[in-house]
């Protein structure tokens, strides 16, 4: 690993983001991605304001834990990977299987208990998942998916594909065990997994600088695992698809793990059930200023790209949300025969004679 | 036909497993260039290379996690815990994510793991060393849980674990690995699912596990010879699934159960086969039902205290001696 | 729709289907007769509670279950759905490989006695083999043994313990039930001489070929020379049970008076037509007899008890039974509530409806119980003297028999002379557990006293 200066991960981005005068020919991301990385934004936020609609409506049950405010990372990673690496999220982890490409109306319908659900109503809002898609689950249990993600970057080593596995948590599992294990290992096995760290300031209900003994809980970790320090501002679709792209390079060559924390911050509570009124005053609008899905638009415009084909975007995925809604909404719930289905890979559930 | 050691045919079944399929790989705290703690996994580094043969750190999680995410995706890993005591480290990995993400999924996910690991006491270890946790296992849903009781089952077993596409956990008990046994020529699996009646009597039916087999056989012998009781001895083999027909019918046969766990008492694997013969056959019960078990203690360290806390020969020709009629 | 067991009376919690009128498939029509359900006491017939197709029996017949049990589902005709709005939410699937191993088990079709039988069974010192069982199957159920226990018959015990006070296993209760053997009367090998499996297993085999258990089916009954095999009806068979039990429960006793029925008979004459011409039918002697009764019972209480445990339960009210014949076909005994508060005209009014009921089998559960004391009348016969068999759980019953002409010694001032007088038999047959003779016939005095010297025109009302 050479050594690199701490600071700054991507000195030539920030200095474009900043320029009054954007230059389009140096435009290494170009129109087509950018309407790619705000399409897929766009879905993520649509689809979690009608989560929060939807609970408000009691059709969404139990709980949920919304990722708005948090797309840039999701819609940004997913863009840059391929269809054949594989992901794994947390129970935030709406966006993250939405920007894989699993359908609206499987993810509204699993929030909502149905039978169009992509686990058939039997997972629920905390482990969306869509194999086909390489989603390979959200988990609900802190930092288990860490070593989980690990194994599956180990897998495609021991196979010699080169897909990565990416894996995204929050602040608060940068403190348990299973996230300094799998660091550890990953690098001692020098696996293709990118560990992503989306700090949102808040490890549930408590201000994580409160709880961690550094700065940054991921950043501030890497070295102890012989990683780079990287840091970048995940509420920049661009940054953060920058940053992919350059540590699934690395997976890819077989120069092993990578640790990104990327900063950002949720619009609402850690779950439905939470009003964040832990928050200090004013902290949510500063935040708002800088959400990531009005910025980008209007990069997009600096960068040339035309109003008319924005809102065409932003048409076909209001029409789009609309008709999962409605999809969802008529799909009826999952049938009795199916509860004792799914425990064995013969799809029963049997444990006698 | 070969004779082998309990800890031998660990190695065989895996070598056996690994030899048949590519994709099964193998990792563990000290299994690779030390051949494991308890010598189970000798040769293997040798025979399938640092690829498929690892050696990790001191990191539970990590190796079962490890595992799962790469039996998600193609693999058919053999992970090692050293002692099943250590299950309690890293059980979310083992009840919680190994064990339900097909349910959770409907089905989208498959986990064809086996975790294996070195189960029970009777080595003078101390307490969190020597705990017998196989009911822990038995008491998830989505478990699949194993337990030989000889060396050729070892062997049959694994195979069958390692081929089976849900996880499994393979519970070696480390009292027997040095006993000897003989193992089949060729290949060799024996399904899951299916007790051994050891042998077979017709006054009382004994259901005994992994290291209590050998000394409920030995019970057998005894009170026979002396006190004119002719036992049956079934050896389950697996928990989970569980061979109730076999149990059942043995039990009507006899009208008599006794149960012979080392584990401790409360909630241990032999409550269960109670619970099930005493709702299906009550009206062929020539008797009350006796479990044999360690009382629910932590294992004492000193030998003689231990012996005294394990199921002995001596305690189980007692108890079947003074209960059955 | 689904079709529930009704409630067949105030205080009945459970009924068993006895005939099932329609079959799986089969289209029925709101009200159609559809099924029958028994208590040892009447078969009551239930029409469907809507139209459709029966797309489900539940409950077989023969089985016993609580008030309330949905027994049949009826399926709307017109959409195939379940009708009225309140079927089933779907039942949780059967469990993959949870069906219990089936491994033989000797007489698996007899069902066992369970715990809380047994124990009263032994508390009781009962012998189950004598009650009949309504559970599911046969089944000997608790409430079965309790209700047994009111009709007060004795046995000999089965328990849970055996003569010597050894326990009995589950499997030996099971195969001494199966085989009708007595625990008395096997030697036990196990340890303190306890009754093991094969110790009863041994004994079967020694008896060689045994006739069959109590519950098997006995051989067909041949019909001798000329003549024929009636088997008895259900209603016989219950009667018969409950005339057996009476019997080996009470020890009766029979006292008799010789009445004179003039007086009533001339309120009869007086009345008789333009009664007949209002109601519709003849003013017999039973209600003047029914009324004596509910008075001398006021005067003697004890007539009017039962006997639970080793108590006298003296009732407050009279509700008296009248036994009705279904043309040879069998015996109800239809309940008169309060007679005690009733005039002639009254009981004459309720005797006749519950006779006529009872003939067209449309008696309800609450018209035949909670009797407290009954009047059996042979008297259109002309039989002379009946003794009747207590209904249990009463202490007395009364037999009115036929009144003819008769000769009788007739006193006056101016000497004795003989008369020409309707006379008739009036016999009690009594419980003498509950009183003596004397407390009987002080009784029937009363009851001559009150027939002979009451203005019965007056009491007709």
């Amino acid at each position: 690993m050479s050594a690199r200066k701490k600071t700054q991960s991507q000195p030539k981005s920030r200095a474009r983001a900043r320029s009054l005068a954007p230059n389009i020919a140096n435009d290494d991301i170009g129109e087509a991605l950018r309407l790619k990385l705000y399409t897929s934004q766009l879905e993520c936020r649509q689809i979690e304001q009608k989560a929060y609609d939807l609970f408000l409506q009691n059709l969404i049950k139990g709980t949920s834990h919304l990722g708005l405010g948090q797309e840039a990372i999701a819609a940004g990673f997913a863009t840059a990977m391929q269809p054949k690496d594989y992901t794994f999220c947390t129970y935030r982890g709406h966006n993250h299987t939405l920007a894989r490409g699993a359908s609206m109306e499987g993810v509204l319908g699993e929030l909502m208990g149905r039978q169009c659900g992509l686990l058939g109503g039997k997972g629920g809002s905390m482990h969306l998942t869509s194999v086909e898609h390489g989603a390979m689950g959200s988990y609900a249990i802190i930092g288990a998916h860490l070593p989980i993600a690990m194994g599956a970057a180990w897998s495609a080593q021991y196979r010699g594909t080169d897909q990565v596995s990416v894996c995204f948590f929050g602040d608060g599992t940068t403190n348990i065990g299973a996230f300094h294990e799998a660091l550890n290992m990953s690098q001692v096995w020098k696996l293709p997994v990118v560990f992503v760290c989306e700090n949102n300031l808040y490890m549930e209900y408590t201000p994580i600088s409160q709880v961690t003994a550094v700065e940054h809980p991921a950043a501030d970790r890497a070295s102890a695992y012989g990683l780079e320090r990287i840091v970048v501002d995940g509420n920049d679709a661009d940054e953060v698809y920058r940053t992919a792209q350059t540590a699934f390079a690395r997976a890819r060559a077989g120069e092993g793990p990578s640790l990104i924390e990327a900063m950002t911050y949720r619009h609402s509570g850690h779950s439905r059930a939470d009003p964040a009124t832990y928050r200090p005053e004013g902290e949510l609008e500063e935040w708002l200023k800088r959400d990531p899905i009005p910025s980008y638009r209007k990069r997009m415009l600096e960068f040339g790209i035309k109003e008319k084909d924005i809102v065409a975007v932003e048409t076909n995925v209001t029409g789009r949300v609309n008709a999962a809604v409605e999809t969802a909404k008529a799909s009826p719930p999952p049938s009795n025969d199916v509860l004792m289905t799914e425990v064995w890979a013969d799809g029963g559930s049997a444990w006698r004679n | 036909m070969a004779e082998l050691t309990y800890r031998e045919a660990v190695a065989a079944g895996i070598a056996q497993e690994m030899k048949r399929d590519p994709n099964v790989v193998f990792l563990g705290e000290d299994v690779a260039a030390a051949g494991g703690v308890f010598k189970t996994t000798v040769g293997l580094l040798e025979q399938f290379g640092p690829d498929r043969v690892r050696d990790t750190p001191i990191s539970e999680q990590a190796i079962l996690g490890a595992a799962m995410g790469a039996a998600m995706t193609g693999l058919r890993p053999i992970a090692e815990i050293m002692f099943s005591d250590f299950f309690a480290v890293c059980w979310d990995l083992v009840a919680n994510e190994m064990a339900k993400s097909r349910y959770m999924t409907n089905g989208q996910v498959t986990v064809p793991v086996v975790v294996r690991t070195a189960n029970g006491g009777g080595v003078r270890f101390g307490a969190q060393h020597s705990q017998s946790v196989e009911n822990w296992a038995m008491a998830v849903p989505g478990l699949k849980v194993v337990a030989p009781s000889t060396p050729a089952d070892v062997i049959g077993l694994l195979a069958a674990s390692v081929r089976d596409d849900d996880p499994v956990v393979f519970f070696e008990q480390k009292s027997l690995y040095a006993t000897k046994g003989e193992i089949p020529d060729g290949e060799h699996v024996v399904p899951l699912g299916q007790a051994n009646i050891a042998r077979q009597g017709k006054d009382v039916t004994i259901v005994a596990l992994a290291a209590m087999v050998p000394r409920a056989l030995k019970a057998a012998e005894i009170l026979a010879s002396e006190h004119g009781i002719d036992a049956t001895v079934i050896d389950p083999r697996t928990l989970v699934p569980l061979d109730t027909r076999t149990i059942l019918e043995e039990t009507i046969k006899t009208g008599r159960l006794v149960t012979v766990e080392e584990n401790p008492r409360l909630c241990g694997w032999g409550a269960e086969v109670v619970s099930i013969v005493s709702e299906e056959a009550f009206w062929d019960l020539d008797g009350p039902i006796v479990r044999i078990t360690t009382p629910h203690i932590p294992l004492p360290s000193a030998d003689a205290l231990e012996d005294l806390a394990l199921p002995s020969v001596e305690r189980i020709v007692e108890t079947i001696r003074t209960s059955v009629d | 729709m689904n079709v529930i067991m009704p409630q067949l009376g105030e205080t009945v919690a459970e009924g068993t289907v006895s005939v099932w009128h329609k079959k799986v498939g089969d289209t029925v029509a709101e009200n159609e007769l559809l099924f029958e359900v028994s208590t040892d006491k009447v078969e009551v017939e239930v029409p469907a509670p809507a139209s459709g197709v029966i797309t489900e029996i539940l409950i077989g017949e023969g089985e016993t279950v609580d008030v309330g049990t949905t027994l049949a589902i009826i399926a709307d005709a017109s959409n195939g759905a379940a009708a009225g709005g309140a079927g089933e939410t779907g039942t949780l699937p059967t469990p993959l490989g949870v069906a219990p191993a089936t491994a033989g088990r000797a007489g698996a079709d007899d069902p066992p006695l369970s715990p809380a039988v047994r124990k009263l069974v032994a508390e009781h010192g009962l012998d189950p083999a004598a009650i009949a069982g309504t559970g599911r199957g046969g089944r000997l159920t608790k409430a079965d043994v309790l209700a047994h226990i009111e009709g007060g018959a004795g046995g000999a015990a089965v328990g849970n313990r055996d003569p010597r006070g050894q326990p009995l296993s589950p499997v030996v209760r099971r195969l001494l039930g199966e085989h009708g053997l007595d625990a008395a009367a096997i030697a036990g090998s196990g340890r303190d001489g306890r009754i093991k499996r094969d110790d009863v297993l041994a004994a079967v085999s020694s008896r060689g070929p045994a006739p069959s258990a109590a519950k098997a089916p006995p051989a067909p009954v041949k019909a001798p020379a000329g003549g024929q095999v009636i088997p008895l009806s259900k209603i016989r068979k219950l009667t018969g049970a409950h005339m057996v039990a009476s019997k080996a429960t009470s020890p009766h006793v029979l006292q008799a008076v010789e009445a004179d029925f003039v007086r009533i008979e001339r309120a009869r004459k007086a009345h008789g037509e333009a009664w007949k011409a209002r109601e519709g039918f003849g003013l017999t002697y039973l209600p003047f007899l029914a009324r004596a009764v509910c008075r001398a019972i006021g005067d003697f209480p004890h007539i009017n008890a039962s006997i639970d445990g080793d108590n006298l339960v003296v009732h407050g009210r009279v509700n008296l039974g009248i036994a009705v014949d279904l043309g040879f076909e069998g015996l109800m005994v239809p309940v008169v509530k309060d007679a005690h508060t009733r005039n002639v005209a009254g009981l004459a009014l309720a005797i006749r409806d519950l006779s006529t009921r009872a003939r067209d089998g449309r008696l309800t559960p609450d018209d035949l119980t909670e009797g407290t004391y009954t009047l059996s009348n042979s008297g259109p016969f002309g039989t002379l003297i009946t003794a009747p068999v207590i209904n249990q759980p009463q202490v007395a019953i009364l037999s009115t028999d036929g009144v003819r002409k008769k000769p009788v010694v007739i006193e006056s001032e101016d000497g004795d002379m003989i008369g020409i007088r309707p006379v008739g038999v009036i016999a009690q047959s009594f419980d003498h557990r509950a009183f003596d003779g004397a407390y009987s016939a002080a009784f029937l005095g009363r009851l001559r006293e009150i027939v002979e010297t009451t203005d019965w025109s007056a009491e007709i009302g």
